[in-house]
Formats: C-alpha cells, structure tokens, sequence
C-alpha cells in the first residue's frame, strides 16, 4: 500500500466544439492503457458541437494493474482546483477559464495551451475594440502555472497540414508529465486509426517543440504600414524635419493614406491641416502628454479625409495587391483559378457621392425626404476575376481626379473643418477634451446604416456636449469624462439604447468657466 | 446519426470471460442485453442518446437474433407506454430518455403503469441532466419516484458495480411489481471504465418466441375499482417486498472508517466526489479507504429505514450528501431517525449549498464544513482548513491577475447551421417599421440558440414542441405582433397536436415558422418523420411537415429555403401583414449543415483526389474596406466569421474576418445584401483541378487585367519600429 502511490495523475482539457478534444482524451486513455495504468475519463460534451467550451477530464494511477492486485480504485469525475497536474486547452482565453477556475497551481500544474485566439460571440460583436486583453492572460498563465507551454499550435497546425489536437498531444509527450514512453503514445494514434499520417505529423512537430528542436515561424507584425509613392517623398521628408519622433508614424502614414486615395496635394492639405494642430499641441505641453492631441487627430483625420466612397472601394478591390490577398486568404494554390464576387449595393448615398454638388445636394435633400429612397438600393454582384466585373469596378476608380467636385467631397470637408477647429477650440482650453474630441470621429464609420447612424450619434454627441464644452459654455473637465462615456455608450450597442440611457445619466455640466 | 457505433456493437456481442471497455452510458446498453430484456424504447437526448443510437443503429442483427424489439419513440410518453407489455407478461424491457423534462413528458403514462404494477421487470434509465453542461431546466427526477410510488437507483459510478444493479434492479422491479427508475448523470454516462461481459440473455419472450396467449386482468387496469385496491397493493405489498428485497441484496453499501464516531450518508452517484474531496483533505485514499464510515445509497427511493438507523446509532454525527433541491433524503433521515429515537445530529444542506451541482471543489468545501464543525476524534483539523484556503487563495490570485471574468461562450449554431439565417431574417424584419418588435415564443432544439447572443431574441421557452401552444394566452394581448418558432423535432414530438391542431381549432391568427432542418438534430441528428437525409431516404417512407399541416387544417402554408434572407424577410413580413385570417406558418427548410458536411465532405475530398474539378466556395472580408464596426457579425454569429487585430496603423478596432472553416453556406453575401451592409465582404470560388479551360480563361483575364493595375505600393508586411502604443497616457492637466 505504502508504496503505491498517493493520487492519480489529474489532467483536464478544455477545448471548443469540434477542436478534436475528445479524441485526445481517447489517445491519452490508451497510451495509459498500453503501459497498464489504470485509467478513467469523462467529459462534459453537452452542446460542445454547437461552439460552446467543452472539457474532458483524464485521470491516470501511475501503477500497473498488477501492482495495484485485486484493489480497486475510486476515481474522481470532476477536475478539481489545486489537483491538476496537466491541463490542456485549445486556445488562450480557455486557458484563462482554467486559471480563473483555479485549476492552474505553482506547485503542480503544466499548462500546456495554443497561445491563438478564438474570439467569443460577445468579444466579436462589441461595435469598438471587445476583445479580452490577450497579454494579461498569457501573464497570469506564466505567473501561475509550475510551467506553462504556450505556443501558437493553431496556425502551426495550418502551415503544417496536421491538426491542433496533434500536436498538444505531441507536447504532452514531450513534457515528460506522463509515465509512458514516446513510442506508445505514437501507438495509441495508430491504433486509433483516424488520419493517422497527419496525427503522427503534428504530435512529431509538438515532441520537436518540447525537444526544443523546432524554430517557430516569427509572428507576423499586427499593423502592416505602407510603402511610398515616389510623389508622397517630400511630404514625408517634411513631417520627418518637422514632427515629434512618436508622431510620426501615424501622420507619415496619413500622408501616404491620401496621396494614394488622391494625390499629393489633398495630402498635403491634410499636413497642412495637421500642422495647425501640431502647433496648439506644442504650445500645450504635448511632450508631457506623448503628443496624444496630434496623434489621434492625424489618425482621424486621415481616416475623414480618405471617407470610403464608391470611388474608393472599387478602386481598392480593383488592385492587383487585393487579388493577390484574397488568394492567399483562401488558400488558393498557385495553379487554381479563382472566381470573386462582390457584394455591392449603393443606394442614393453612394451615387450622389459622386454626383457633383449642384446635382447631388438637391436629389439628396429629396431622397432624405423620401421614405422610398431613404431605402432604395440595387443590389450588385460584380465578379472581379472577369474582365468586364474588373473594368467596371477600375473605371469607377478612375473617377478620383473629378472626386474633389463631387458632393460628398463638400460635405466631408465642411464636416472635418468644423471637427478640426473644435479640437483646435478645446485644445486651447482643456488638453484631454480636445483628445476625447478628436477620438469621437471613431464614431464616423461604416456603410450605409450603419454610417448614418454613427454620423448621427457624432453630431448628437458634438452639439450637445463637445462644442459646448471646448467653447466653456459647459465645463470642459466634465466633458472630458461625459464623452468618453458617451463614445463607449454610442459604440455599445446598434439600436442606440446605451447612448440615450448615457444621455439620460450624465450629471448636469456645472456651469465653471474655463478651465483655466 | 451524428457517430456510428460499429466497434461498441462488436462489445455488446461479447460474453462469457471477456471484457467491455468503453463508456457508462453503452455499459448499461450490454447491461440490459445480459438481464434478458425484450423490448428497448426510447426518446434521444443527451446524456442517454448513445443508447438509443446504438441499439436502433448499427446493432439491428444483433437485436434480430436475441428477438429484442427496439425503437425510437415520438417521445418520452411512448416510451413510457410500452413498459405496458410488462404489465401482463412476464417480460423484462427498459426504456430511456433525458430527465427531468423527459419525465415530464412521460409522466402520465408512468403513473398509469406505477399503479397497475408491472409483472415483468420493467427498467426506466434516466439521464439525469443536472448541473454543468446541461441544457435543461434544473430539477430532481426523485420527486417522480415519490409520488408514483416508483424506485430511484442511483449507482455509484463503478462499471462492474452499474452492470450488477441493473440485473438487480429488474429483480427488484419483478419482486415488487413496481417500475424502477436508475438515474445516471451526465459524467456518468460518459465515463470510461470496464468490466467481465457474461452471455447475452435470449428473453423467454420476444420475437422470436412468442406470448402464446392474451392476459385479461381487471385488476390491472386504472379504472375503479382497482385503483384503490392498486394504491393498497403499493403501501402493503409492493413497498414491504422493495425494502425488504434492496436490504437482502446488499444494493446499498456501507464502508467503514476508523473515526467512526461520525459518518457520511451519500446518494451512489456522488460516492466517487465524496471520496475525492476526502482525499483533498487527506481524509481518505486512492482506493476508497475513508478515515469516516460511509453509507452509500445506490437506492436513493425507497430509504430503507433499520440501514440508516443502524448507520447513525452509534455515530455523534452524519453528514448527509445529497445533490438538487428539495432535501427529499435529508428530510426522510430526519423523520426515519426520530422515528427510531435516534439522536444523532444529521448535517446536509447547511454545510452543503441548498441548489446546484456538487462539483470538487462545492464536495470539498461541504466535507470540510462537515469535518470542522464536528470535530471527529482523531482528525487534525489544520491541513483540513489549511486545503480550502490554498484553493481560495489561489482563485483570487487568478482573477487578481486577469483583471476581468472570462467572457462566456455560450453554445450558438454551428457554421453554416441553416436555422441562423431565419434569425437573420426575422431581425431585419423586426427593422421594418409595419412589422415592428415581436414578442417571440420561442422553442426546444438548437434554434434555442437564438435567445443568447448575438440574436437575443426569443421571449419564452417553454418546452419542447410547445412553442405555438405557449403563444396563446399572450398574442392578443400584444400591441405588436407574436410570433412562435418551432423545429421539426418538437413538430413531431408533440408541436403538431398541442399546437398547431389547436392553433387551428382555436382560430389562431398568428406566424408560426417551423425550422425544417431534416433531423432532431440537437440530440445528435436521430432521423424524424420527414427526414429526407439529403434524398437518402426512400421518398415513400417520408411524411413531409406540409401534408400533416394540411391534415389538420393549416391553409396558409409557405416553405422558404432559409439561406434567401430578403426572401425570407419579405414573406414573414407577408405573413404578418396579409389580410388572410387563421394560423400563418412558414416551413423554413435546408439541411442541417452538420448532417450535410458529414455527406458531402468525404465525396468532395474523393472527387479532389481521383483529379476531378472541384469547386470549393468561401467568403472573405476585405480588411481595406472594413471599418470594424462589426454589424455583419451581429447579423450572423456564425463561428467561422470572426474579428482580428486591424492591420491598419491608423485604425484601432479590429477587423472582421473569415475563418478558414468557412463552408460558403452564403449568409455572408445574402446578409450584407439583405442588410444593405457593407461592400467588404466577397465570395470565392476556388477552382480545384481546373480544367485546361478553367487555365486559359484565368491566364487570359489575369493577362488583361494585369495591363490596367499598376504598381498599388502593396501594403509592406514589415513591422513598423516606432508604431505607437495602442494606449496612450494623458497626463492630467
């Protein structure tokens, strides 16, 4: 008795639907079998095929039968905190269900996770940026496990043609966690029978890592800046001379932005433009504050002066780079041909946007008007592979020289010049309100509805509360902190409920003077 | 069916000197094979679906050979029925379904047959779905045993010791006359173990040989007189013979321990979590071995009242571990030991929480609770206290150091699931201001899903199939419109008669869309009446949802493929809209994705290998065009259409994005249409094994087309050194 030893192996599982969890389980079980552990597993599947997170729980008796003889076990059906010694997921923030589980301890614990991210329906459908801080789990996973295994399998998986499972399996091997040697684990795949090549494969390739004998592909950066045209080089040579080192990635690459949806001269409008924030900015103190006022109003300035028109949505799914990316998003070989069809459907908006003004404002002020055109749209699908869907779209794209007569144009420009001088207004009174200001045009995005919605939450929020507020007609430090929750507020929900209920919290604005 | 059971059929066949390995729920299928059962019956859902799939699947020869009759019933109350043939006969049979909704259903025809009393065995497995990963309101099936007058087993999880009482329990269904319940939860079903196959018994009776006579027997029929004298038999005869029958058996046990001046009183079912959370507080072994005695109930209904009372007399204190709400054991012990003069201290629920699932980590805090208050001779208390803490404490680091609680996942539907379009649609029909928001009586089956994020709609769930019959009472007393959903497995289950047949009676003048995806597809896509199979199924043997609508007198009938959200968006608001009075129902029909990529896959994969033209479809997302406002997602949800890190330097929120396990169902294209969305999203036609055709037209446009693009200036992937950080601090003025 005393020499047996005291508890099982414990380790638990966590994947998504589909993820091949449950099969993992099935190799481990066996791979213990072979070697005459006695072995349990159970699981929670329920609805784990309908997308949900699933958990399957191993336990291991590091004994053989025959040592153990005629006694009989009790094992445990449920993961228990502070017992795991292995614990396996598929993804990262499945990892974290784990720790916040409390089933990831120092003293025990090898947590072993695919660093990817597969993003929950609530993270995906925020209108802004949802997405749970992906560093702070991968700290807590570090701070909290005796060792933790983290490595993007998911992508190495793709690259390598195997499957995620394989591979973890492979890294369980190479943990050394587990009594049973390589070749058994190799065996019970086998014997299993499913896929066996890639199964090999990607447990070959989790060993590796383990073994430290695989060089993982460099990640690829997240933001992706783009190169010059030769017309835009003494722009930029000038915002190199003249413009504090952190901003300059952001203004550099709205130059770039607008000599490529117009040319060189709208671009440099947009310095010139700049320049006149940059100044305030410098006047203000913006060393201190990391430059933030000329940061995020070139940001969003650049984004307002290269609005997506149809103009430049064809001339952008027109482009040899687009083609190309799609291939490869699809995984298309080189030798496949492949057929792509857009979705396009203007309605009244986008052909006006090209209309020129003295046209379009009189058909638009009618079609506002009208219940029937408000709604009216024709519905497109245009097949860019084929040279008559290509030309269609690339004539439309070469449109952008008669862009700056059109009416939209006019409207755009009015708009950015009343949002330039209320930032530049605030700025001369409260630094932060005038970032909360420049960062409200995060709010003028999207298509169709969903644009005229955000330009409507925009202006709301700006008559009420931004100008009010960089003019002192309305304290400026309260208004730093009523648009950030008005921004988060308009970006909640679609249906606008959040903002009205914002609206409806905010405390009166005490009628301070500047701020001054 | 959503897997097959070829090897596991291979097990049941096995006898005397081999071994079953595999999971319990298929354990208690051989179980019922070696007990001699004749009849089998069912209803599917989880966690017992395996059950019924096996046995109505890939192990027909078998069952032929023993002359066992299985089958899949239209739901659980004609699974219930059946035991009827044990009533008369002395013939063993078992039915199964998912509890307690299930016995619900069942439950008129259970208190028939519990008072007729049955002659031969009659076995009733429930799969007790109670805590995590259920899908089901949370109650006790014990309660059904109570007042029936039935008997609850509820095993310890041990596959020999399951095997074992299933024979018993048939016995003691026979000695009794009386209906037996075994419960087995959701992780019980699924676990694995082994044990000592013996022969499969052929049944005296079955199929092959036959009753040879009829056997009329008044006092078997619910009808007074009989049933006073039936509600006598249970008190005097039936209960007596159980009790007396479970005690001589040994179907519970008892474990000892060296502290015995206290003890633990278990249902079976939680034995292997008591001694787990004991052995977290160093109060037991690997092997069972308990510093405290143990009572474990396998027979949770009826109590067997000198067990407990000897149990307790000698003992300062028990504890008893009793899962679910109400305390149906606790109160029993309580009036059994006051009834005997016992005194001993009973602790349950007041160390235990009142509701929910005992999980390791509720057992462990319970038992030490239990542990600390009683203070057994001979326990040092320390490493108990010390135990609980480290998990508490190492909780808190956890959630300290995330900073924020998980975002949940809840289940949604699948890629491509056929019923997320309707959902799509019935939103942008809500948009329409002649339509409005409607109050959505909503249904069982996957398009449950739909109550949860990112659809939210669906104002009540009441029960399977009963989503039209619970639109009754609120659909006139709605400004708006109300409208109900049902699948066809609920339309089978009972939706057509308690709806839609009253519906009609009633002259309802309401939109009923019935989700027509070809299976009872949430429990693992068990076939149904209508089911097509993808053409698979012999059209004769099909009974297609419009003729029954017809049958009972529906005359506004419309069926709609639900991938064609304008379409489909256009007839709901036509339904509600139209002058035409009486119930409105709209068929929305396509294959559950599920199903069809199990079909299709493999062809498509053999196609792709013998050199065939396959053309693989996907949609994309351009990230150029794609302003990150992610309305598409919120019209769909569907899994392969996610977000990612927006590669723009200038743009913060994340893009959406296509995931490669995009099956190109179309609801991408068909929303942002029908949405009027955004012009970011495309469809792509891979052409594999292009023909020299496919070849040359695509060199000759990529030729042509190359001439207009100049050099765009692509997007470098190179990382940009001085990229600002995402946060950018502001200092306070």
């Amino acid at each position: 008795m005393s020499a047996l030893p005291e508890r099982p192996i414990s380790m638990v599982i966590g994947a998504l639907g589909g993820e091949g969890g449950g099969v993992m389980a099935t190799w481990v079980v066996r791979a213990a079998e072979m070697c005459r552990y006695p072995t349990q597993s159970t699981s929670i599947p329920g609805v784990a095929q309908r997308t949900g997170a699933t958990t399957y729980y191993v336990e291991i008796y590091p004994a053989t039968h025959e040592a153990i003889g005629d006694k009989r076990l009790v094992m445990g059906l449920y993961p228990a905190p502070n017992n795991m010694d292995i614990v396996v997921t598929s993804e990262l923030m499945e990892a974290g269900r784990m720790l916040e589980n409390g089933m990831v301890t120092s003293d025990r614990t090898t947590l072993i996770a695919s660093s990817h991210r597969v993003y929950s329906v609530v993270e995906k459908s925020a209108m802004g940026d949802g997405l749970f801080r992906g560093d702070k789990l991968y700290n807590a996973a570090q701070k909290l496990a005796k060792r933790a295994v983290l490595f993007d399998m998911a992508s190495l998986a793709e690259k390598e043609g195997t499957v995620l499972n394989a591979i973890a399996f492979g890294v369980i091997a190479g943990s050394g966690e587990l009594p049973i040697p390589e070749e058994t684990f190799r065996e019970a795949i086998r014997e299993f029978g499913v896929a066996v090549e890639s199964n090999l494969k990607g447990f070959e390739i989790g060993l590796a890592y383990m073994k430290g004998e695989l060089e993982l592909p460099p990640a690829a950066p997240e933001k992706k800046t783009r190169k010059a045209k030769p017309n835009a080089e003494s722009l930029l040579a000038d915002v190199a001379a003249t413009y504090p080192a952190e901003t300059q990635t952001i203004v550099s690459e709205g130059i770039k932005r607008l000599v490529d949806y117009q040319n060189p001269a709208y671009a440099r409008l947009y310095l010139d433009r700049i320049d006149t924030v940059l100044a305030i900015d410098k006047e203000r103190g913006g060393e201190h504050n990391n430059w933030a006022l000329t940061l995020e109003t070139g940001r969003y300035l650049a984004l307002m002066m290269s609005y997506e028109d149809i103009i430049r949505v064809a001339d952008l799914k027109s482009r040899r780079s687009r083609m190309n990316r799609v291939r490869a998003e699809v995984l298309a070989q080189p030798d496949e041909p492949i057929h792509v069809t857009e979705f396009l459907k203007p309605g009244f908006d986008e052909i006006t946007s090209v209309m020129p003004t003295w046209l379009g404002r009189p058909i638009m002020n009618w079609a506002n008007g009208n219940e029937w055109a408000r709604n009216y749209n024709f519905a497109m699908r245009v097949r860019t592979n084929t040279i008559n869907g290509f030309l269609r779209l690339w004539s439309l794209s070469r449109l952008r020289f008669y862009r700056p007569r059109t009416y939209r144009y006019k409207e755009e420009q009015t708009a950015i010049e009343a949002w330039l001088e209320t930032v530049r207004e605030a700025a001369s009174r409260h630094y932060q309100l005038a970032v909360e200001i420049a960062e409200l045009a995060n709010l003028r995005k999207g298509y169709s509805d969903t644009h005229k919605r955000g330009l409507q939450n925009f202006t709301r929020i700006m008559d009420e509360v931004g100008v009010p507020c960089s003019t002192a007609a309305k304290d400026p430090a309260w208004g730093v902190d009523a648009l950030s929750k008005l921004r988060a507020a308009a970006l909640a929900d679609p249906e606008g409920d959040a903002l009205e209920k914002a609206f409806s919290e905010l405390d009166a604005a005490p009628q301070a003077a500047a701020a001054e | 069916m959503e897997r097959t059971f070829a090897k596991e059929v291979e097990m049941l066949r096995r006898g005397d000197g081999e071994y079953f390995e595999g999971e319990g729920i298929l354990a208690i299928t051989k179980a019922l094979l070696q007990s001699g059962v004749s009849y089998v019956g069912g209803y599917q859902g989880a966690p017992v679906s395996h059950l019924m799939d096996v046995l109505t699947s890939d192990s027909k020869g078998l069952m032929a050979e023993l002359g066992v009759h299985t089958e899949v019933c239209a739901n659980e109350a004609a699974a219930c029925a059946m035991l009827a043939a044990s009533v008369n006969y002395p013939i063993r049979g078992a039915v199964t379904w998912k509890s307690t909704v299930g016995t619900n259903v069942a439950s008129d025809a259970l208190s028939n047959i519990a008072s007729a009393g049955v002659m031969g065995g009659a076995l009733i497995v429930l799969g007790e779905d109670y805590g995590e990963g259920s899908s089901i309101i949370q109650e006790r099936s014990h309660a059904f045993a109570m007042k029936c007058s039935v008997w609850l087993v509820d095993p310890r999880v041990d596959h020999p010791r399951i095997v074992e009482l299933v024979d018993k329990s048939f016995e003691l269904s026979e000695i009794s006359n009386t209906p037996v319940m075994m419960e087995f939860r959701i992780r019980a079903c699924h676990v694995t173990g082994r044990f000592a196959t013996k022969d499969n018994k052929k049944p005296r009776y079955s199929m092959n040989d036959p009753i040879p006579e009829p056997d009329y027997n008044l006092d078997r029929i619910a009808l007074p007189p009989s049933t006073y004298m039936q509600e006598k038999m249970k008190v005097e005869k039936r209960f007596p013979a159980a009790i007396d029958f479970i005690r001589d058996n040994k179907m519970n046990e008892f474990f000892d321990g060296d502290c015995d001046d206290v003890g633990i009183i278990c249902q079976g079912g939680l034995y292997n979590s008591v001694i787990r959370g004991l052995q977290q507080l160093g109060l037991a072994d690997p092997f069972g071995k308990s510093r405290f005695p143990i009572y474990c109930m396998n027979v949770t209904y009826p109590m067997v009242p000198d067990e407990v009372t000897q149990f307790c007399a000698d003992k300062r204190s028990v504890c008893i571990v009793e899962e679910g709400f109400p305390d149906y054991l606790e109160q029993a012990l309580n009036a059994t030991l006051r009834k005997a003069d016992v005194n001993t201290t009973v602790v349950g629920k007041d160390v235990f929480p009142k509701a929910g699932e005992y999980q390791s980590e509720v057992m462990m805090n319970g038992l030490a609770k239990f542990v600390e208050g009683a203070v057994p001779k001979g326990v040092d208390l320390a490493p108990v206290a010390a135990a609980t803490k480290a998990v508490a404490d190492n909780k808190a680091m956890a959630a300290e150091l995330l900073g924020a609680p998980i975002p949940k996942r809840p289940p949604g539907f699948c890629t491509g699931c056929p019923e997320r379009p309707v959902f799509s649609a019935l939103k942008l029909a809500q948009q329409d201001p002649e339509v409005g928001k409607m109050h959505i009586s909503a249904d069982i089956g996957c398009h449950t899903f739909s109550t949860l994020p990112p659809f939210n709609m669906g104002n009540t769930v009441t029960g399977y199939g009963l989503g039209l019959a619970s639109s009754a009472g609120v659909k006139d007393s709605m400004k708006g419109h109300t409208i109900s959903i049902m699948g066809d497995g609920g339309f089978w289950h009972n939706g057509l008669s308690t709806g839609i047949s009253g519906a009609v009676f009633n002259k309802h003048d309401n939109l009923l869309i019935v989700m027509a995806n070809g299976y009872s597809s949430a429990t693992g896509q068990q076939q149904l009446p209508s089911s097509t199979a993808g053409g698979m199924r012999p059209p004769d043997t099909v009974v297609p949802i419009e003729n029954a609508l017809k049958g009972v007198g529906v005359k506004w009938i419309k069926k709609q493929y639900t991938y064609q959200v304008g379409h489909m968006r256009n007839l709901i608001k036509e339904a509600l809209t139209t002058t035409e009075k009486g119930l409105k129902v709209i068929i929305a029909e396509a294959e559950c994705q599920i199903a069809k990529q199990r079909r299709e896959k493999p062809i498509a994969a053999r196609l792709l290998k013998s050199g065939k033209r396959v053309i693989r479809t996907r949609f994309g997302v351009d990230e150029d065009t794609c302003t990150g406002d992610h309305s598409c997602i919120r019209l769909s949800g569907c899994p392969s259409l996610s977000v990612k890190p927006n590669p723009d330097p200038l743009r913060k929120d994340p893009v959406a994005s296509v995931l490669n396990s995009c099956v190109g169902c179309g609801l991408c294209g068909e929303v942002s249409d029908a949405a009027v969305l955004c012009p970011s999203f495309f469809q792509a036609e891979i052409v594999q094994n292009p023909s020299l055709m496919d070849r040359v037209t695509h060199r000759f446009r990529t030729a042509v087309i190359g001439l207009f693009q100049g050099n765009d200036y692509a997007k470098e992937t190179a990382a940009n050194e001085n990229a600002p950080a995402e946060e950018i601090k502001v200092a306070a003025e």
